[in-house]
């Protein structure tokens, strides 16, 4: 702690190293009960002075169990030495009962002093303000700040039934403060937290007059706090609210001095008649002639001491004029906050149970608040979260590169292609020549294979003789297009006997016409006479006359035309479209 | 309060800065270095797929040079004296009774195939005398040997009540280099 600085010290860079330093080497990242309240703690040590003896108590919240607490001499409280030593008892205490942080409530019981408001304040709409500034500048809000010193802590006490005073002062010197403050000390040097609460034992007691006292109803009361060396007397109106707190100082006496003169005053002023005058014994050596003395001078009021034993905070390990360690760790229930509107005040806003001695402001800034710490813890998970979302990325990426340069495309020169392209292109242009030159040579019309139809069209004694047979092969001219498509025709003269006649029209039929030229086409190889490539069409005529030469005495020879009593003229005609296999290139070699 | 903004600046804002640039420094490096490799990737898939028609297409003409080759010879030499060789080769082999050449035209112009087309041909009208097998033997033997020969016109004189000789005029377009 001794190299921590407070943090207006330092830049924004010092303060980051430092609040990571406290959360790296300190517990306050993984203990919440840095940031708890000493009530709220499992594990509390409760000790209560009254300038005559110290009681020491501790208190298991989980099991509400209450154990003898270490034994503290008188001094401990101004002794820092011996301060020290306790705090080292407490921490072994804790310890001992598996704690992983302690609460210390110390319960001022030996003074209790009362400052006024100033009157310009009596507002009850700056009651949170004045809460605030008590705290931090009293000499602002109280009269009398001419008389004020640091030595003292100030406390705002509400009057919440209003009235012509909002709200009354409470004062409590800070001699306990060093005691406090070496125990937390101890809790820093220690990584263990220990959290000390600072208790006006009266305020803490005066919580307990609607259960311990029961005031009676629409009755106005007065209580009276009957401590060793103070008395302070609590004046409720007829609806239980609290009116005016007073206090009287014993100056070396057993009990106050003009009591029943004070009340007797101050009723008077509040014009509070015959109220219940109710004595709260909270000193082991109370004098019971105070009793009498009230009885005598207000005969006509209920007078009661509250029995301690009697009431629900009682405790056999407890002393009995010690209530308030009851008081404090006892939840305020329904019979307290539906009293009246002060005590519902007091329990929820906890108006009694402030801390007078709580670390001195520009301590406790050295360390980081619990969200803070909360932010602090957030920034490393996300700062974690970044780094492996980075990582990963990176990885990624490295791997993702380291997988593409291993990859041959990466080794790849464009030389290489050039030369492929170049080779590529070279066949490709000799392809084109050789598909080229292979168009041009197909077997498109040949003498030898039209001479093979004519013999298997019309064979010898067949009752036909040819004539003539003329072929011709005409290309269609086709500008601008790379095919070219061509006609086959060809024309067979002759002559023929009856019993043909049926040949001449089988060959004109297309079945017939096909037929014949597919068996060409199968028996010479040349696919110019199929009729299944492209869309080639055959068209035939045959046609057939008298033979005007005819001699019917004539001895019939097959070569002789003048024995044939008919003559025909066959036809055919085969298309070539420019899509055909057989279509002819127009252009010229490249 | 004091810590606050210097844990959101050096816990959050700062690493958060960092690690951007990190990452956005990895991502732009990787960014560079994927747009090479695609334009690489394309070059190397471009330069396999042509390595691959290379080979495929050497597969394929190593089959056709020898004919283009052949084919190439054929048309570097004159069409006519192709012709009367093979046609006296012809005459050798068949009997002269079955087989006469009648007559050899070479017309200038250009006619049927040669005139659908920009290749280079040259015009042949070829007359025979002959039996009928003889004559579709001598074509078999011509037009195998020359596959420039693109018939055209073929007319067949039978020649009824005379003998069994057939006249024949033949025309060619013959495709030339």
């Amino acid at each position: 702690m001794s190299s921590l600085q407070h943090p207006s010290t330092l830049n924004e860079l010092q303060r980051y190293r430092q609040v990571s330093s406290i959360l790296r080497t300190t517990s306050r990242g993984r203990n919440k009960a840095w940031f708890q309240e000493a009530l709220d703690l499992d594990a509390q040590v409760h000790l209560r002075s009254d300038g005559v003896s110290i009681v020491s108590q501790f208190y298991s919240r989980r099991t509400n169990e209450w154990l003898e607490g270490p034994s503290v001499s008188s001094n401990v409280l101004t002794n820092p030495e011996g301060a020290a030593n306790f705090a080292d008892q407490l921490i072994q205490l804790a310890k001992q009962h598996r704690a992983n942080a302690l609460g210390v409530l110390l319960y001022i019981a030996d003074e209790f002093a009362i400052a006024e408001l100033k009157t310009e304040f009596d507002n009850p709409s700056l009651l949170t303000e004045l809460r605030q500034r008590a705290e931090t500048n009293p000499s602002e809000i109280l009269e009398g700040a001419s008389t004020f010193s640091d030595s003292q802590s100030f406390r705002i006490l509400p009057y919440p039934a209003g009235g012509e005073t909002i709200a009354t002062a409470i004062a409590l010197s800070r001699q306990d403060a060093a005691f406090l403050d070496t125990l937390r000390l101890a809790g820093e040097e220690y990584n263990f937290p220990i959290i000390t609460h600072a208790l006006s034992a009266p305020l803490i007691a005066l919580m307990a007059v609607p259960s311990a006292a029961r005031p009676t109803a629409d009755k106005p009361f007065l209580t009276i706090l009957y401590y060793s060396s103070f008395t302070v007397m609590g004046f409720f109106n007829e609806h239980g609210d609290l009116r005016l707190l007073r206090t009287i100082q014993h100056r070396g006496q057993r009990k106050p001095l003009n009591l029943t003169g004070i009340a007797t005053t101050t009723l008077a002023a509040l014009e509070f008649a015959d109220p219940d005058i109710l004595v709260l014994p909270l000193t082991r050596h109370a004098d019971p002639t105070i009793i009498v003395e009230l009885q005598s001078k207000f005969p006509k009021s209920r007078i009661d001491t509250v029995d301690w034993t009697k009431t629900p905070y009682n405790h056999p390990n407890i002393p009995a004029h010690c209530p308030e360690l009851l008081i404090a760790t006892k939840e305020a229930d329904s019979s307290t906050t539906s009293f009246s509107v002060t005590f519902e005040t007091f329990a929820n806003e906890k108006w009694a149970a402030q801390n007078f001695l709580p670390p001195i402001p520009e301590i406790a800034q050295i360390y980081p608040t619990k969200s803070e710490v909360k932010l602090l813890r957030i920034t490393h998970i996300a700062r974690a979260a970044l780094i492996i979302i980075s990582l990963l990325a990176v990885t990624w990426a490295l791997m993702d590169t380291w997988k593409k340069m291993s990859q041959p495309a990466w080794a790849f020169q464009p030389t290489q292609a050039s030369n492929v392209q170049k080779k590529s292109a070279s066949l490709a242009s000799e392809r084109l020549q050789i598909e080229h030159w292979d168009n041009l040579l197909e077997d498109r019309s040949k003498a030898w294979a039209s001479m093979e139809l004519l013999s298997r069209l019309i064979p010898e004694n067949s009752g036909l003789l040819v004539k003539a047979f003329n072929q011709t092969t005409r290309p269609e001219t086709a500008v601008g297009k790379s095919k070219a498509s061509f006609i086959k025709e060809w024309r067979i003269t002759g002559f023929a006997r009856e019993e043909a006649r049926d040949k001449l029209n089988h060959i004109s039929s297309r079945e017939g016409i096909n037929a014949l030229f597919n068996e060409v086409a199968q028996h010479t190889g040349n696919d110019a006479f199929r009729s299944d490539i492209g869309n080639r069409s055959i068209l035939v005529t045959v046609r057939q006359q008298q033979n005007s030469t005819f001699k019917a005495d004539n001895e019939a020879t097959p070569s002789d035309g003048n024995s044939y009593p008919l003559t025909f003229e066959l036809q055919i005609i085969q298309r070539f479209e420019a899509n055909d296999p057989l279509a002819l290139t127009t252009s010229k070699a490249p | 309060m004091y810590y606050r903004q210097s844990i959101l600046f050096f816990g959050l804002v700062l690493p958060g800065v960092l690690a951007a640039l990190l990452v956005g420094g990895a991502f732009y490096a990787h960014q560079t270095i994927d747009t090479k490799y695609n334009t690489k990737n394309t070059q190397y898939i471009s330069y396999k797929k042509n390595e691959q028609n290379v080979a495929a297409l050497e597969k394929e003409l190593s089959s056709k040079r020898e004919h283009a080759a052949r084919w190439k010879s054929l048309f570097s030499e004159e069409t006519k004296s192709q012709i009367n060789n093979h046609i006296r080769n012809l005459q050798e082999a068949l009997p002269s009774k079955e087989f006469q050449q009648t007559s050899t035209d070479s017309p200038i112009t250009t006619a049927g195939f040669g005139s659908a087309s920009a290749q280079r041909s040259a015009q042949i009208r070829l007359g025979f005398r002959g039996t009928y097998r003889a004559l579709q033997r001598a074509f078999l033997e011509l037009e195998t040997r020359m596959p420039q020969l693109q018939m055209q016109e073929l007319k067949i004189d039978t020649g009824i009540n005379q003998s069994n000789l057939n006249n024949v005029e033949v025309s060619y377009t013959a495709w030339e280099n």
